[in-house]
């Protein structure tokens, strides 16, 4: 009888001991989400968005594996310990790419920043030089309007770097730069047609009727009215 | 003997009967759904790779939902004793999450792809639209907010290409939609503008008529300023003998109807005085009868009208003088012209002839389209 107590109690604690031998790596689990909130706070979701991405699903996957062990008589996390191992990791990674990442738009914003200042100057001083024939001038005040813009549009990407939003000033710089260039191309052009050349003078016309009949005689110069 | 034998059989019975137990006690867990869900999350997955968190917000969220729902519940039911577990609201929540990730993943590539042709289309017509606006009105005097709202407009047109390209898809919609009221009521003010000016051109055909008529009658000179192709035409016997550039006052369209209006004015007018050596600063200058007495009844009208403040002063002294060739408009209200077509016109003009200044010799269609 003492035997069969024995035995029992053996098969009891042999299932108790299969049944629980495996304990959620709560630790792991909740470094792992740390680091996730790190790659987030890194701004990862939008320097690495499809890395950032992977590292959320494969914690969704490891949430649903830990369930799928819970949901067993007999647990096993030691497979899932081994994903958190690697899902710490590409968080990680990702947060330290992302800071990269951001550190190179950055680098990007202010090289695009500081070029576009100087196309900026150069194309004042182009317009100094350029030809003011036909329409030249008026187009010239066009593009003074155009050049305002410029300048504002970089104050607007300036003022999106200071919040840190590197992305959004990259996007509105390179605009501003393209525009710029623009500008820059067709006043190099319109000088370059211009130099070399003689200027443009209009035909010496002669009047095809003999001088016309004399003039009355001028009155006073004239005040200014308009 | 006998205890050996007995001890031998309750062994082996307890290796049989464990196992046994065991296996009925897997065998009775109720299985965990697990297919369910990780299919729930690989097309929930799928759903953010195809971008439906922005583009199918709705539908991606209420997947996200589900799928968390069903995890709450399964986390739920693990809590309890093994043998009560039921995982029917997990399952349900699981399938549900499916579901919509798949619609959010159909709706998402459907909308993307169809913003992207729609804002390429737009892109386009914008693109066209600032291309029009800088051919039209690139020397039309047009005020500098209007002008400062197309350069605005045309930075923003390039920023929303480059997000375009990025796709970024909403991102470039709302440049483009700010591009698009910049350009539209810049395009709408300048060319009603201009429509609004043309609207005289019967008036002015009419006066260029009896001018041309008048020259070749009297088979003298004529000369014509045609303001909106900034043009002055030299005519004898009413055929046209010259052709120059000429600039005007800096505010040019439109009548001239007060003094310091920097406009231009349109009429019939003669010479009436011709000036040079010191006694213009502009090089020559033949000086108009502005006002003339259709000018100055005008300006009355416009006084009694209220249309003018009653303070205001009819302007004159407008001159065809010399100093042009500058390129743009920068006058008061007088017609530019380069000192050596000046000594031209200055030598075949006489007081007393015909300077008609007109806005466009030709209509609205045929001016644009020059």
């Amino acid at each position: 009888m003492k035997n069969k107590v024995l035995m029992g109690l053996a098969a009891i604690a042999m299932v108790a001991f299969l049944s629980s031998c495996g304990k959620v790596p709560q630790e792991k689990i909740d470094a792992t989400n740390a680091a996730i909130a790190a790659a987030q706070t890194a701004e990862a979701a939008v320097y690495v968005p499809a890395a950032f991405a992977a590292v959320q699903d494969s914690m969704k996957a490891i949430n649903a594996a830990v369930e799928v062990q819970k949901s067993k008589l007999f647990k096993k996390f030691g497979p899932i310990s081994l994903k958190l191992d690697a899902t710490l990791a590409l968080a990680n990674k990702a947060a330290a790419d992302a800071a990269v990442k951001k550190e190179e738009v950055k680098k990007e914003v202010e090289t695009t920043m500081a070029t576009v200042k100087a196309t900026i100057e150069e194309n004042t001083a182009l317009m100094k030089k350029a030809p003011r024939g036909k329409e030249g001038a008026a187009v010239l005040e066009a593009m003074k309007t155009d050049m305002a813009a410029i300048e504002a549009s970089v104050t607007e990407a300036q003022g999106l770097y200071d919040k840190g939003s590197f992305m959004d000033a990259l996007n509105k710089i390179k605009a501003a730069s393209d525009k710029a260039n623009g500008i820059n191309t067709e006043l190099k052009d319109a000088i370059a047609k211009v130099s070399g050349k003689k200027p443009v003078v209009a035909p010496a016309a002669k009047p095809a009727v003999p001088a016309a009949k004399p003039a009355a005689k001028p009155a006073a110069k004239p005040a200014v009215k308009k | 003997m006998r205890k050996i034998w007995r001890d031998v059989l309750i062994f082996s019975a307890s290796a049989v009967s464990i196992p046994l137990v065991v296996l009925l006690l897997i065998r009775l867990t109720p299985k965990p759904p697990v297919a369910k869900m990780e299919h729930a999350l690989a097309v929930l997955s799928e759903a953010g790779k195809n971008k439906a968190d922005t583009y199918s917000r709705k539908l991606y969220n209420e997947a996200k939902i589900f799928y968390d729902s069903a995890m709450i519940n399964w986390q739920k039911e693990n809590k309890r004793f093994i043998y009560f577990r039921h995982y029917d609201r997990v399952i349900m929540f699981a399938e549900l999450s499916a579901k919509k990730a798949s619609e959010a993943t159909d709706n998402s590539i459907s909308t993307s792809s169809n913003l992207k042709i729609k804002l390429k289309e737009k892109i386009d017509t914008l693109n066209t639209l600032a291309a029009q606006i800088d051919e039209l009105f690139n020397t039309y005097p047009l005020t500098s907010e209007i002008r400062n709202r197309i350069s605005k407009g045309e930075i923003l047109l390039k920023e929303a290409e480059i997000v375009y390209n990025k796709g970024l898809y909403f991102q470039a919609n709302r440049k483009l939609t700010d591009c698009e009221y910049l350009l539209n009521e810049s395009y709408e003010f300048a060319s009603g503008n201009l429509k609004n000016y043309f609207k005289s051109y019967s008036v002015w055909k009419k006066w260029v008529d009896r001018t041309l008529n008048e020259s070749k009658k009297n088979k003298d000179y004529s000369i014509i300023i045609d303001k909106f192709s900034r043009k002055c035409f030299v005519y004898l016997s009413g055929s046209k003998k010259y052709e120059f550039e000429a600039e005007l006052g800096k505010n040019w369209v439109g009548d001239k109807r007060t003094k310091g209006d920097l406009a231009t004015p349109e009429g019939m007018y003669k010479i009436t005085g011709k000036f040079d050596g010191g006694k213009t600063k502009y090089y020559k200058a033949l000086l108009l009868d502005y006002p003339n007495d259709e000018d100055r009844q005008k300006f009355r009208s416009e006084i009694e009208h209220g249309s003018l403040p009653a303070s205001a002063k009819i302007g004159g002294l407008i001159e065809i003088h010399g100093n042009g060739g500058k390129g743009i408009d920068w006058t008061e209200g007088c017609i530019a012209l380069t000192d050596k077509e000046m000594d031209l016109v200055f030598r075949i003009a006489r007081v007393g002839t015909p300077v008609t200044i007109i806005g466009s010799m030709v209509d609205l269609k045929d001016a644009v389209e020059k």
